[in-house]
């Protein structure tokens, strides 16, 4: 599995070209001298490094079955960390998935020294060294007053450093000398057959005990007190994922190294967290974007003839970065296009609302509007043909439309209904509602408003004097206006058939005359000619009175 | 008198040295909406650790119908308060509410039909039906207490323990929760409410605790919820019985 190798791309080297250093790797084997040697010419790696690689195209190299078999290393690991990453980000863990991949360093050096070059030996030592210290850090989270992300750095930098030191041990007692190089950045042009069953087999076991805990995992990672009334056991589960995390870190050794596997980890979930917000797609998206950047990342090391480990993981944040710009809604780009397009409709309803004023006052012009809205003449035009588009301006004169009078009217209705809840509810003076009240008359919504109206108790004033409109739809002289002691007649015209047929059964016909008697919590009473008559609000605000 | 759905007999619970709770009796009976009262610290969340077994009491026992809690855990169901949750976590109204039914599967058994249907009657239950696909984020802290709720509807437990339920919701978001919980003890349930409110007590409540680290008063709250039982409990935390007053 993991080959230690002297540092073949060392500047020295005169080519400068990864492959051709390649071929003359040197791998550290295990022989009764414990000496590095070169390896046998019909290694299956060597064959395909020619000095003159430069002319081999990529389909050629691909062809390879050093290239192939780096290939499907990569595929698996992006695959594994990306799925794996998602709960590791979500449980704020990403600290201790770069702690875990550090601190397996004296597992592997342990290995060695006990039986010596074994692939199973390593990956055996990586994970108890793995477990001992997730183990350890989170005894040191629950027993001892340090914090957690300090226990997780002391915890990580000890083990690593025994591991350097085991290294220089043994380079100066057994006189074999272990480059770290590729313990940190991988090197999967060298994956063999054994590291690539490994590979495989971590792989899959991480899939299904995904897939069969995933309930498990879901709950404990979105509410732990929850889990465990459900009996399941948050220690178990935590500890297991340490496990699987243990596994897939030791698997990625050979392709990306202990300092990028976090970047396997964690760059493809957090890609993958801007792009959805369903835990099942969280978890797919990340193992495509995981595969894509192992994938990507492996191609370009080729073709720019450099390293592959940092090549994957430099792929991995250039997603990331597509992600955080071009998102939907969680992206940078969304989020502006969504504030300027706030900003225009602000200043579209601003303009509306001065024409209407104008309008009303029989003194609408472009020079008025220019003047009165403070805006330039090519963004005023703009604005006015977005209202023509609309329709709430008439095509060939400026002149407002009906529709563009009513949504005009609601905006007025708006202001001066916040207007009214600042002075009343909130108790703000009548200088400071009016800014308020602009910007938020473009944000409040019809639900908002009818309630906010109906907390006021349908005022017919806001607090400068000024007539609220009446919500469009309804009658202009709802008899909900009409205050208590106050008398007027039913009007001809009612805003429906409805309306009508409820009026005529209540007997209350056209030109009826009646009196308001009071007000109460959802009624009115009114008095018919000496009888009592309880109407509900809601009939009462779609009663048209005589004005 | 029905048999006790919960029986609480002599715990005592402590955290570390501190006591939290000593010698604590209650027989926890279907068909009422208990409120649990008491000042800050008086250990009502401890108590509902307790009984949920997520805690190990230094002595006494609790049993759910008769036998620990572990052979019951299916049948009660906690709803915490909506504070302990990242709500940034990408999981849809419609997972959290599912989760109700993940203590009814074995380990490889999928979701099925039913437990959907029983996931949507819930959300229509507290009025959250339109919400089933959106990010739980999104929402309204009172919505996300009504998502809480309808998660434990789901479960079809036996007994309801819900940890302040009205603090920090809207008022349509308390009536319609409470009017769901009395429905609930109407069909037979029991439900526990940790509560703070003191004017709210007589109307929500049949039955009260009141607790300060030990079992003030217990019983109808007709009965119980007096001046002096008040006091008691609150003592040394008077400002609160004159800002609420509303036993009398």
């Amino acid at each position: 599995m993991l080959k230690l190798l002297p540092g073949h791309y060392h500047g020295g080297q005169t080519s400068g070209n990864y492959l051709v250093s390649h071929g003359a790797t040197v791998f550290l084997h295990s022989n009764k001298e414990k000496r590095l040697r070169i390896p046998p010419a019909n290694s299956g790696m060597r064959r395909g490094s020619r000095p003159k690689k430069t002319k081999m195209g990529l389909l050629e190299i691909l062809q390879q079955e050093w290239a192939v078999r780096a290939l499907i290393a990569s595929s698996m690991v992006g695959l594994m960390c990306g799925v794996l990453g998602c709960f590791i980000v979500l449980r704020n863990m990403s600290l201790i998935g770069d702690a875990l991949s550090h601190a397996i360093l004296p597992g592997v050096v342990f290995a060695f020294m006990i039986v010596g070059y074994s692939a199973l030996g390593f990956f055996v030592g990586s994970v108890v060294a793995g477990l001992a210290t997730a183990f350890v850090i989170t005894w040191i989270q629950h027993n001892v007053g340090t914090k957690n992300d300090a226990a997780v750095g002391i915890v990580f930098t000890a083990m690593f450093s025994i591991g350097v030191m085991g290294i220089s041990w043994i380079s100066r007692n057994e006189g074999v000398h272990l480059d770290l190089k590729d313990f940190l950045f991988g090197n999967v042009l060298g994956v063999s057959n054994q590291d690539l069953a490994l590979t495989s087999m971590v792989a899959v076991y991480v899939f299904i005990s995904i897939i069969v805990f995933y309930r498990q995992l879901f709950v404990t990672t979105f509410q732990p007190v929850i889990a465990q009334t459900m009996g399941i056991s948050i220690k178990m589960i935590h500890y297991f994922l340490m496990l699987l995390l243990s596994f897939a870190v030791v698997a990625s050794l050979q392709t990306v190294g202990v300092i990028l596997v976090v970047a396997m980890l964690i760059t493809p979930a957090s890609t993958a967290l801007l792009l959805s917000n369903r835990l099942e797609w969280v978890l797919v998206i990340s193992a495509l974007v995981g595969l894509a950047s192992a994938i990507l990342g492996l191609l370009g090391a080729i073709i720019f003839e450099t390293t592959p480990g940092p090549a994957m993981a430099v792929m991995a944040t250039i997603l990331y970065l597509l992600a955080v710009f071009f998102a939907p809604e969680k992206g940078v780009l969304f989020k502006a296009i969504q504030r300027r397009r706030i900003r225009r409709r602000v200043q579209q309803e601003d303009t509306l609302k001065q024409a209407y004023r104008l309008q009303e006052e029989g003194l609408l012009s472009q020079e008025r509007l220019e003047q009165q809205l403070g805006l330039g003449r090519g963004i005023l035009q703009a604005n006015l043909q977005s209202l023509r588009k609309k329709g709430w301006l008439a095509k060939q004169k400026l002149e407002l439309t009906p529709e563009g009078i009513q949504a005009a009217r609601r905006l007025v209705r708006a202001h001066r209904l916040w207007e009214t809840y600042l002075a009343d509810r909130i108790g703000l003076n009548t200088e400071q509602i009016h800014d308020e009240a602009e910007q938020y008359e473009h944000h409040l919504t019809d639900e908002i408003l009818d309630e906010v109206e109906r907390v006021l108790g349908f005022p017919t004033l806001d607090p400068h004097g000024s007539p609220i409109p009446v919500k469009p739809g309804l009658p202009g002289h709802p008899l909900s206006r009409i205050a208590a002691g106050q008398a007027s007649r039913i009007a001809r015209q009612q805003a429906s058939e409805q309306v009508t047929a409820r009026l005529w059964e209540l007997g209350l016909l056209p030109g009826t005359p009646f009196s308001v008697r009071q007000k109460e919590e959802g009624f009115i009473e009114i008095d018919v000619s000496g009888q009592a008559l309880k109407l509900p609000d809601s009939l009462a605000r779609q009663v048209n009175v005589e004005g | 008198m029905p048999n006790p759905v919960i029986t609480i007999k002599g715990l005592s619970v402590s955290y570390g040295r501190k006591r939290v709770l000593t010698n604590i009796f209650m027989d926890i009976e279907p068909g009422h909406v208990y409120g649990i009262l008491g000042p800050n610290g008086a250990g009502k969340s401890t108590l509902f650790k307790a009984i949920l077994g997520l805690m190990e009491p230094n002595a006494g026992a609790i049993l759910v119908k008769g036998k620990p809690i572990e052979e019951h855990r299916k049948e009660v169901v906690y709803v915490p308060q909506k504070s302990d949750v990242d709500w940034t976590f990408p999981a849809t109204v419609f997972d959290i509410v599912l989760m109700g039914r993940y203590p009814h599967k074995k380990l490889l058994q999928r979701m099925n039909e039913h437990d959907k249907a029983l996931a949507r009657k819930a959300l229509r239950e507290v009025g959250m039906e339109q919400f089933e696909n959106r990010q739980a984020g999104e929402l309204s802290g009172g919505q996300q207490q009504r998502v809480f709720l309808a998660r434990a509807l789901c479960q079809e437990a036996e007994a309801f323990l819900l940890d302040e339920p009205f603090v920090g919701v809207d008022i349509t978001t308390e009536e319609k929760i409470i009017h769901i919980l009395k429905k609930l003890a109407a069909e037979g349930k029991t439900i526990l409410v940790i509560h703070h409110d003191l004017s709210s007590v007589p109307e929500y409540f049949s039955r009260i605790a009141l607790i300060n680290q030990r079992l003030i008063t217990f019983g109808d709250t007709a009965e119980v919820f007096t001046k002096e039982n008040i006091a008691n409990a609150y003592s040394g935390q008077l400002p609160i019985l004159h800002q609420t007053g509303g036993w009398e």
